[in-house]
């Protein structure tokens, strides 16, 4: 089996779906890690930020493999989706019985996590490394109105990140199936770990539109 | 009891098809779905109308040749069940029972409720058999298995290959049953010669006869006949995995 036969297989593709989900969701862990930062303070969110422009070409590097995993995943799940569509014509004829609504759903909160993923860049990132206008991040963050200054950019964001959770509660488990962990003595405490990925870490993500953009300028 | 029975009516696949409706009174609620069928042709024969086709051999549950939607689930509502094993007291009386082929492109529409279901048996020849010398069998001691493993392996040759999984699944995967036969012979000391070329082989055919991906929605788990499991699933992929590392492993030759 060549190489190029493993990745465009339909097992192939879910296999790299799998692995490129999982690596991005650690990611998500690491990204959070640093936003709670603005829970911290001004000055400490700003030096964090600092620290990881100081990183250089580390960062670019980190940044690359990001879009890279992005990109087959999406570009991955869209080939499986047409021939998955292909293959069943009569759409409304298949079971619901047993099978969860994030499992059939997938595709849809995949392609709206994109697009958000899509917003995000083109306001947080470009701002961050291109368009400060001598603002701070913490500004740009919390007031700006690419930020959660703006109601509208916070309820989407709010409304995303639960979509991305609702999308790894399926996917988790999802590449736990693929990987071939369930039923080996592994699995316990995959499924144990899940949670922390499709709900708790979306939780920490959706505190902070709901804090900056909402609570603080009721309170 | 009485039924009103929508049916799905298709001269051939190449032509489209329509439901129909059609009523029967005074069924004893203690037949067989497919006696029900019976009866309902036997009517349709005496009306000089063309009977209903749908696919049956054993009426016993264990070949898999039966199987079509009844109200939208595979084999119908009863768990763990085939449609020949299904009895009419599963209904009510008065019931509106709407039945359909399976709904597969890689299933086409033979005609009525039967459906071409070849692609299986393509996948099984491309991978799903063992090398061994033909002749007077061997004495059955002589190879020892592991327990654990004999009993996964029997869980997994339950398949009877009727392809409810298919029509469970939004996609139209065939990864259960696929599945089911990579488990049921990589468990078992006999299967090991084909080795790792098994999975990849039938895994190819698979993908080559249209079959859609799995998403891992456990459809087709739940409405399986004999409860063949996600774990099967699962076990190909671990196959799969170790199949493509040593490939590519190997040396060139």
């Amino acid at each position: 089996m060549s190489i190029i036969k493993l990745l465009t297989s339909s097992v192939g593709r879910k296999i790299l779906m799998a692995i490129t989900g999982l690596l991005l969701a650690f990611f998500m862990a690491f990204h959070l890690f640093g936003n709670l930062f603005l829970f911290v303070g001004e000055d400490a969110f700003n030096a964090y930020v600092e620290k990881l422009h100081q990183l250089g070409f580390l960062i670019r590097i980190a940044e690359f493999f990001l879009v890279l995993f992005v990109g087959s995943h999406a570009y991955s799940g869209t080939l499986l989706w047409i021939k998955n569509r292909k293959a069943k014509k009569v759409v409304s004829s298949y079971s619901k019985v047993n099978t969860s609504s994030a499992a059939r759903s997938a595709a849809f909160t995949g392609s709206i996590v994109f697009i958000f993923l899509a917003t995000h860049w083109s306001t947080f990132w470009y701002k961050f490394n291109f368009d400060l206008q001598g603002m701070s991040y913490y500004y740009v963050v919390t007031e700006s109105s690419v930020g959660f200054g703006s109601p509208a950019v916070s309820i989407f964001y709010i409304i995303a990140i639960a979509l991305l959770g609702y999308h790894l509660k399926h996917g988790i488990t999802s590449a736990g199936q693929t990987l071939g962990i369930v039923g080996t003595k592994y699995e316990k405490i995959y499924n144990n770990f899940s949670a922390i990925f499709w709900f708790w870490i979306p939780l920490g993500f959706i505190s902070i539109p709901v804090w900056f953009g909402f609570l603080v300028r009721v309170i | 009891m009485n039924v009103n029975l929508k049916i799905w009516r298709q001269r051939s696949g190449s032509t489209k098809g329509v439901l129909k409706s059609y009523r029967l009174e005074n069924i004893d609620p203690n037949i067989s779905f497919l006696e029900m069928m019976d009866i309902l042709n036997i009517k349709l024969v005496k009306e000089k109308k063309d009977p209903v086709t749908f696919d049956h051999d054993c009426r016993e549950g264990i070949c898999g040749s039966c199987g079509f939607m009844i109200n939208g689930r595979p084999h119908g509502p009863q768990k763990a069940t085939t449609v020949c094993q299904l009895h009419m007291r599963a209904f009510n009386n008065e019931d509106d029972i709407l039945l359909e082929p399976f709904r597969a492109e890689s299933f086409p529409v033979i005609k009525d409720l039967s459906v071409d279901r070849k692609a299986f048996d393509r996948i099984i020849s491309s991978g799903g058999y063992i090398s061994t010398n033909t002749g007077e069998a061997p004495e059955a001691n002589s190879i020892s298995i592991n327990k654990e493993y004999a009993d996964e392996a029997f869980l997994s040759s339950a398949c009877i290959g009727c392809g409810a999984c298919v029509a469970a699944c939004k996609n139209s995967s065939a990864m259960l049953f696929t599945s089911a036969k990579v488990s049921h012979l990589s468990l078992l000391p006999q299967g090991q010669k084909e080795g790792k070329d098994r999975v990849a082989k039938m895994v190819a055919t698979m993908d080559d006869e249209g079959f859609g991906s799995c998403t891992n929605t456990g459809a087709c788990s739940a409405e399986c006949p004999k409860e063949i499991g996600q774990v099967n699933i699962a076990r190909l992929n671990q196959e799969y995995i170790s199949s493509s590392l040593s490939s590519l492993l190997k040396k060139k030759e």
